[in-house]
């Protein structure tokens, strides 16, 4: 196993002009990792065990049909924890980069939607959620944030390959 | 077809592929733990969103069909000063609040006063509809235990006094609800006493008006309430910076007065 190990190390590091570059960007992605995963899984248990509140935050956004988006917020909570949690582990990484990334657009879109048509709601990103007044809206930074999300995420989506990551020792890449 | 046979020998790149393969490492099949982590995400997310919807349901209930003196139907507002005639032409004011929301607390203290003369004086058709939804983001049962307590109030005719008793007294720091004892204290501040303490008191431990507060959130969330506090002047949502003073409060009802 290690000598495996070994092998491979030199083996990309004949291929690879600057080995030292690349150490840098497994690290990069490490620290890209762990922050998208933290936040993810962060935002899923502030909202697990309140699910009314979830369940609003959604249906606020006044998107889909009642009966569904009442669905959408009692699921999001777990997606969002199972998708920090393999970022965290760093295992499938591209994948759940790939979703979380996806995922922070769609919170974009449905932020900016909000926001243009007038409705005045706390994008309940982490936890809350739900009608508040005009001048409480926070639509500017709820949007800034989750594009560093975003961003975040198409980092492990171009480059999934991070430093102590399950893919790593599992599939040896 | 075009290979090169001199430079790149088939077993050459055999030995390489093989080599490759070799230095991935580890021998866990990819596809299986593919397999595994999806089923076991799909499985989590489901029974979480299955105890997500039970624990919902298993919210407090308590008092099936019993409704307040004067309200028509589940779901309804609890019509206030019942005892004073209205004009036929006075608007119906609805009045959505959470006994747990410091929004409310504030509202009440600044137009309440203004609300509840306009409606002695028969200008308006008050209407409060007692919600109850921030007991699920505080994670406590306060606003359901107010709410019933207040229904328990008016029992004795006490709703309203009930009501201008636990807003000033709502605790500073949201969250931290109310106790029995505290809600029995309101209570006895708003006039309900001796024998009517009793009454009250049994009221509020069989959770008689639960189950009707319980529908006056869901009724007035299908209506379009998505936030407390919320006034609505005939049926139509008052943007509340409209009403901002006892003066501009007055304006808007004389405005919708026909």
């Amino acid at each position: 196993m290690s000598t495996e190990m070994d092998g491979a190390t030199s083996v990309e590091a004949a291929h690879e002009p600057s080995a030292g570059r690349e150490r840098v960007l497994d690290v990069v992605g490490l620290v890209v990792r762990l922050f998208l995963g933290v936040v993810l899984v962060f935002a899923g248990i502030v909202k697990v065990g309140r699910p009314l509140t979830a369940e609003r935050a959604v249906q606020a956004y006044d998107l889909f049909p009642l009966e569904v988006a009442k669905w959408i917020g009692l699921g999001l909570p777990f997606v969002e924890i199972a998708l920090g949690l393999l970022l965290l582990l760093g295992l499938f990484t591209r994948a759940a980069a790939i979703a979380a990334t996806v995922l922070m657009v769609v919170f974009i879109i449905g932020i900016s939607q909000a926001w243009a048509r007038g409705l005045t709601i706390d994008c309940g990103c982490f936890g809350g959620g739900g009608q508040i007044g005009a001048n409480q809206t926070k639509y500017p930074q709820e949007i800034a944030r989750d594009t560093v999300f975003a961003l975040a995420g198409a980092w492990l989506w171009w480059r999934p390959r991070t430093l102590g990551s399950l893919d790593h020792y599992l599939f040896g890449h | 077809m075009a290979k090169k046979p001199t430079t790149s020998p088939a077993s050459a790149r055999q030995a390489k592929i093989q080599a490759a393969q070799k230095s991935q490492g580890g021998g866990a099949n990819k596809i299986v733990v593919a397999t595994v982590v999806v089923v076991v995400a799909i499985i989590a997310v489901v029974a979480g969103v299955i105890w997500s919807q039970q624990s919902q349901e298993t919210a407090i209930t308590g008092g099936g069909k019993a409704l307040p003196t004067g309200v028509a139907a589940l779901g309804k507002g609890y019509p206030a000063f019942q005892d004073v005639t209205a004009a036929s032409n006075a608007p119906v004011v609805d009045l959505y609040e959470d006994f747990q929301c410091p929004a409310c607390a504030a509202f009440e203290a600044q137009l309440g006063s203004t609300f509840q003369e306009q409606a002695k004086a028969g200008k308006i058709k008050l209407v409060y509809h007692v919600k109850n939804f921030l007991d699920d983001n505080l994670r406590n049962d306060s606003s359901t235990r107010a709410g019933n307590a207040a229904f328990c109030a008016s029992d004795a005719g006490k709703f309203q006094e009930f009501h201008n008793t636990i807003f000033p007294n709502q605790p500073a720091n949201e969250g931290d609800g109310y106790t029995d004892a505290q809600l029995k204290g309101f209570a006895e501040q708003a006039g309900v006493t001796g024998a009517a303490l009793t009454t009250w008191q049994q009221c509020y431990d069989a959770n008689k008006y639960v189950d009707y507060v319980n529908s006056v959130e869901e009724q007035s969330f299908t209506d379009g309430v998505r936030g407390t506090p919320t006034v609505k002047i005939d049926g139509k949502d008052v943007e509340l910076s409209t009403i901002a003073s006892p003066e501009l409060l007055t304006q808007a009802i004389q405005n919708a007065t026909k």
